[in-house]
C-alpha cells in the first residue's frame, strides 16, 4: 500500500511540476506592462543585424537616458520579421513600435498618426523630405513616419575600369552605354564580368528600370495589369538583363550557394553592380576603390528610380501609445539620424549641416531621388502580393534564358484572376 | 495482500477502505501518462483538429477571418497552379528518392553486416550523418553543391569535367536534393541492419546445401525474410518525401524556377509567406489524404509480397501440395 501511495504522489508531483512549468512565463514580470516599480518597458521590433542594430540598441539607451523610468526593450527579429510581427499582431500582443514598409497588408494593425503628428510642431514635418510621406499612407491615412530611405545607384570598381582603360561613367549616361561598357569589362578568362545581375530579383527594385522604359507593372489605378505588366516596355526592360547573361557581360548572382553581388564586387570580379546605399560603408572598407553614378537611361526617356523606405510605426493594441510617440520622435530626430549610418538621412537639414548631397559618392543617391516619384505597384492594388508571386517566377525565368514577353504574357494571365 | 483483502471482507467499512485504495492504486499509472496524455490533447489532437476547422476559412493573421466554406479547396484544384507545379514535383522527387532510399539503405545494411574488423565503426560512422539536424545537414551540403567553391566540383575539375552549378541548374537541383536527401538515412539502415540479423542462419546453411549461390541466397532468402523490414522503411520513406521541406527551404528555397519547390515547401510559403493560414490547411489536409492513400495501397499490396517468419502463402501451398501428389 505504501509502496502505491508512493507512486501516486510522485506522479503527481511530476505532473504538477510539468504544468508550473508551462505557465511559467505568467508568474514572472509581463513584459508588455513593463513588470515592476513603475518602469514602463516599450517593445521595438527591427529588422536589422550586425553594426546597424548596434545603432539602434545605441539610440534605445539614449531614449532611456532621457525618459527615466522607461525602458526599451530592442526586438531583432533578422529575416523573421514578417514572421514574428504577424504571429504577434495575430496574438493581439505586437511591439509597442515597429519597423515598417509594408502598409498594405498590416495597415489594419497600426495606429494612424495623423492626429500625433499635427499636434506636434516637434516634428517639424516640412524638414522630411517630400515624397517620403507617401510612402507610409494608405486611403490618405498616415501609419509610418520615415527613418530613413535609400535610392538606387551603379556602383563601379574604378581599378577594373582604370585597367581596361576605359573611362568612368558619368550621369546621364544611357544603356547602350552601360552595355558597351559591361563587354569591355567582361574577361571570361578571369573570372570578370561587365555587371552582376540577380538570379532571384526582388520585382520591387526593378521598377525603376521599367518606369525609365515609360512600362509600368500595373495601371495607375490599380485595377489592371493586362497591357502594363506585359507591356513592350516593361518586357524590352526586364529582358535587357536576360540579354546580357545570355551573352555573358553579367554574371548571375545571389543564387542558393552562389556567392552575394555585393560579395562578388568586392572582390573585384564584376566591374558595375545596382543597389541601394545598404552595401556602401562595406565596399568602403573592403578597400574597393568604388564610384557611384546614376541609373543610365532609355534613349529620349526621362530616368526614374525607385525608393526603398523604413519607416516606424506604432500598433494599434499598443498600450503605451503616447510614450511610443515619443520614440518614434526621438527616433527621427536630427541626432538619431547622425547616428545611423545604414541609409540616407531623411531630413533635409541634417543632410545640409553634413553636405552629404555635395559629396561626390553620395550626390547620384539624391538626384535618383529628385527622379523617385512613381507609385510602387504595391500601394496600388492590396493583392498585389499574390501578383507578385507570379510576376516574380517570370522574372526569374527571364534571367534563365526565357523570353521576357512571353514569360510576362504568362504571369498576366495566371494572375489576373486575383485582381476581380 | 489477497490475503489480507480476503480478511478484511468481513467488516464492511475496512472493505469500503481497501477498495478507495485499489482505486486510488489504479489512477496512479494514469497520472505517470498524464503529461504525455495532455501533450497529445493539447499539442497535437487539438491543433489537428483545429486545423481543419481554419481550413473552411479564409483567416490571414492579421485582418479579418471569414468562413467561406470549401473555397480553399476548390482554389486549389481549379485555379493555383503552383498547387499543380508543387505536386508534380514532389512526385517526381517521390520517384527518385524512395526506390532509392531502400536501396541505398539496404546495401549499407548488408555491408555492415558483414564481419569485418571495425565493423562497429563503420556502424557508427554511417549512422552519424542522421545524428545531424536536417538544418546542419543543408548547410554542409550547400557547400558541397556550390558551383564555385563546392569541393564536388572541385572532385569533378580533377577529373577533367566542369561540373555544373548544382542548385542553380534546373536540370540538377532536383536530383541534387534526392542525393542530400539520402545522406540522413541511417536510422532506415539500422533498421534493416536488424532485419538482416533476424534471419536466422539455417536457411543460408540449407540454401547452400541445395547449391545456391550468392545471388540466389540473396534473391530467396535474404529479400523474402525481410520484405516485412522493406514494408515499414517503404511507408516511412513515401511519408518523409512528402514531408520534405528543409533542404528545400535551406538549399534552394524552391529555385531555380520552381523546380525543387516540394508541395511542403508551398504549403509553408502559403502559410508563412503570404499568411493564407486556411488556405495552407486545406493544402495541408489534401497531403495528409494523398500520403493515407498511398500507405493504404502499400498495404493492401503488401499482401501479395510480405511474408511473415512461419507463414506461407495460401497459393504456392496448393501448389506444393499438387506436386507432391503428383510425384506420388
Amino acid at each position: 500500500m505504501k509502496k502505491r501511495i508512493s507512486h501516486i504522489v510522485l506522479a503527481t508531483t511530476l505532473m504538477v511540476s510539468i504544468l508550473s512549468a508551462c505557465s511559467g512565463n505568467a508568474g514572472t514580470a509581463n513584459p508588455e506592462n513593463g513588470g515592476s516599480d513603475q518602469t514602463k518597458t516599450l517593445r521595438f521590433a527591427t529588422w536589422d543585424t550586425g553594426d546597424a542594430l548596434k545603432i539602434e540598441q545605441d539610440i534605445a539607451k539614449k531614449f532611456e537616458a532621457e525618459h527615466p523610468g522607461t525602458k526599451v526593450q530592442v526586438e531583432a527579429y533578422a529575416d523573421g520579421f514578417d514572421q514574428k510581427l504577424a504571429a504577434g499582431f495575430g496574438a493581439g500582443n505586437p511591439p509597442d513600435v515597429m519597423y515598417m514598409w509594408d502598409f498594405p497588408t498590416y495597415h489594419q494593425s497600426l495606429e494612424p498618426l495623423d492626429s500625433f503628428a499635427e499636434k506636434d510642431k516637434d516634428l517639424k514635418i516640412d524638414d522630411f523630405y517630400k515624397g517620403l510621406f507617401n510612402y507610409g499612407k494608405i486611403d490618405d491615412k498616415l501609419y509610418g513616419i520615415p527613418a530613413g530611405f535609400t535610392t538606387r545607384v551603379v556602383y563601379y570598381n574604378k581599378k577594373l575600369f582604370d585597367a581596361a582603360g576605359v573611362p568612368y561613367p558619368k550621369d546621364g549616361w544611357e544603356w547602350s552605354d552601360f552595355q558597351d561598357i559591361a563587354k569591355k569589362l567582361t574577361d571570361t578568362s578571369k573570372k570578370q564580368y561587365g555587371f552582376g545581375a540577380r538570379a532571384e530579383n526582388d520585382t520591387y527594385d526593378l521598377q525603376g528600370f521599367v518606369w525609365s522604359n515609360g512600362g509600368s507593372f500595373i495601371s495607375p489605378d490599380g485595377k489592371t495589369i493586362e497591357g502594363y505588366m506585359n507591356s513592350k516596355e516593361t518586357a524590352e526592360a526586364i529582358q535587357m538583363f536576360g540579354d546580357m547573361v545570355k551573352d555573358g557581360t553579367a554574371v548571375l548572382t545571389g543564387g542558393k550557394g552562389q556567392q552575394s553581388g555585393d560579395d562578388i564586387f568586392k572582390g573585384g570580379k564584376i566591374a558595375m553592380w545596382e543597389s541601394g546605399i545598404w552595401p556602401l560603408e562595406s565596399f568602403k572598407q573592403a578597400g574597393v576603390d568604388v564610384g557611384t553614378v546614376e541609373i543610365p537611361a532609355f534613349p529620349g526617356k526621362p530616368v526614374k528610380g525607385v525608393l526603398a523606405e523604413s519607416a516606424l510605426s506604432i500598433a494599434k493594441d499598443s498600450k503605451n501609445k503616447d510614450l511610443a510617440w515619443e520614440f518614434v520622435k526621438f527616433y527621427v530626430s536630427n541626432e538619431s539620424i547622425k547616428m545611423r549610418v545604414a541609409d540616407l538621412p531623411v531630413r533635409q537639414s541634417v543632410v545640409n549641416e553634413l553636405k552629404k548631397d555635395q559629396d561626390p559618392l553620395y550626390k547620384p543617391y539624391y538626384t535618383m531621388l529628385e527622379r523617385s516619384d512613381n507609385t510602387p505597384a504595391f500601394l496600388l492594388n492590396p493583392k498585389w502580393n499574390e501578383v507578385n508571386r507570379q510576376l516574380s517566377a517570370a522574372v526569374e525565368a527571364v534571367m534563365h534564358g526565357s523570353n521576357a514577353q512571353e514569360a510576362l504574357n504568362q504571369a498576366v494571365k495566371d494572375s489576373e484572376r486575383y485582381l476581380k | 495482500m489477497a490475503q489480507t483483502y480476503l480478511q478484511n471482507t468481513s467488516e464492511p467499512t475496512a472493505t469500503l477502505k481497501a477498495l478507495k485504495k485499489r482505486r486510488w492504486g489504479g489512477l496512479a499509472p494514469y497520472l505517470f501518462i498524464f503529461p504525455w496524455i495532455f501533450g497529445f490533447v493539447f499539442f497535437t489532437l487539438g491543433p489537428l483538429l483545429f486545423s481543419l476547422v481554419i481550413s473552411f476559412f479564409d483567416w490571414p493573421i492579421v485582418g479579418k477571418v471569414t468562413f467561406i466554406g470549401l473555397d480553399n479547396y476548390v482554389e486549389m484544384f481549379s485555379n493555383d497552379p503552383l498547387f499543380w507545379k508543387s505536386l508534380f514535383v514532389t512526385l517526381k522527387f517521390a520517384a527518385l528518392f524512395v526506390p532509392l532510399n531502400i536501396i541505398v539503405a539496404l546495401g549499407l545494411a548488408m555491408l555492415l553486416n558483414q564481419r569485418v574488423k571495425g565493423s562497429a565503426i563503420f556502424r557508427t560512422a554511417f549512422y552519424l550523418p542522421s545524428v545531424i539536424s536536417g538544418v546542419a545537414l543543408a548547410m554542409i551540403w550547400s557547400w558541397v553543391y556550390s558551383g564555385d567553391y563546392g569541393i564536388l566540383n572541385y572532385f569533378l575539375s580533377v577529373l577533367g569535367i566542369q561540373g555544373p552549378d548544382w542548385l542553380n541548374d534546373t536540370n540538377w537541383s532536383l536530383v541534387a536534393m534526392v542525393v542530400a536527401s539520402l545522406w540522413g538515412q541511417g536510422s532506415m539502415m539500422l533498421i534493416f541492419l536488424a532485419g538482416l540479423k533476424g534471419i536466422p542462419k539455417d536457411l543460408y546453411e540449407s540454401a547452400s546445401i541445395d547449391g545456391a549461390g550468392k545471388i540466389r541466397k540473396f534473391l530467396s532468402v535474404t529479400i523474402p525474410m525481410i520484405t516485412p523490414t522493406i514494408l515499414f522503411n517503404l511507408i516511412t520513406s513515401i511519408i518523409a518525401a512528402f514531408q520534405q521541406l528543409t533542404l528545400a527551404l535551406l538549399l534552394t528555397g524552391g529555385g531555380p524556377m520552381k523546380s525543387t519547390y516540394f508541395y511542403a515547401m508551398y504549403m509553408y510559403e502559403n502559410a508563412f509567406k503570404y499568411f493564407k493560414m486556411g488556405y495552407s490547411a486545406a493544402n495541408a489536409w489534401f497531403m495528409f489524404l494523398i500520403v493515407l492513400t498511398l500507405t493504404f495501397l502499400v498495404f493492401k499490396s503488401s499482401e501479395a509480397w510480405v511474408f511473415y517468419e512461419g507463414e506461407m502463402k495460401k497459393q504456392p501451398q496448393k501448389k506444393l501440395k499438387a506436386s507432391t501428389r503428383g510425384r506420388s
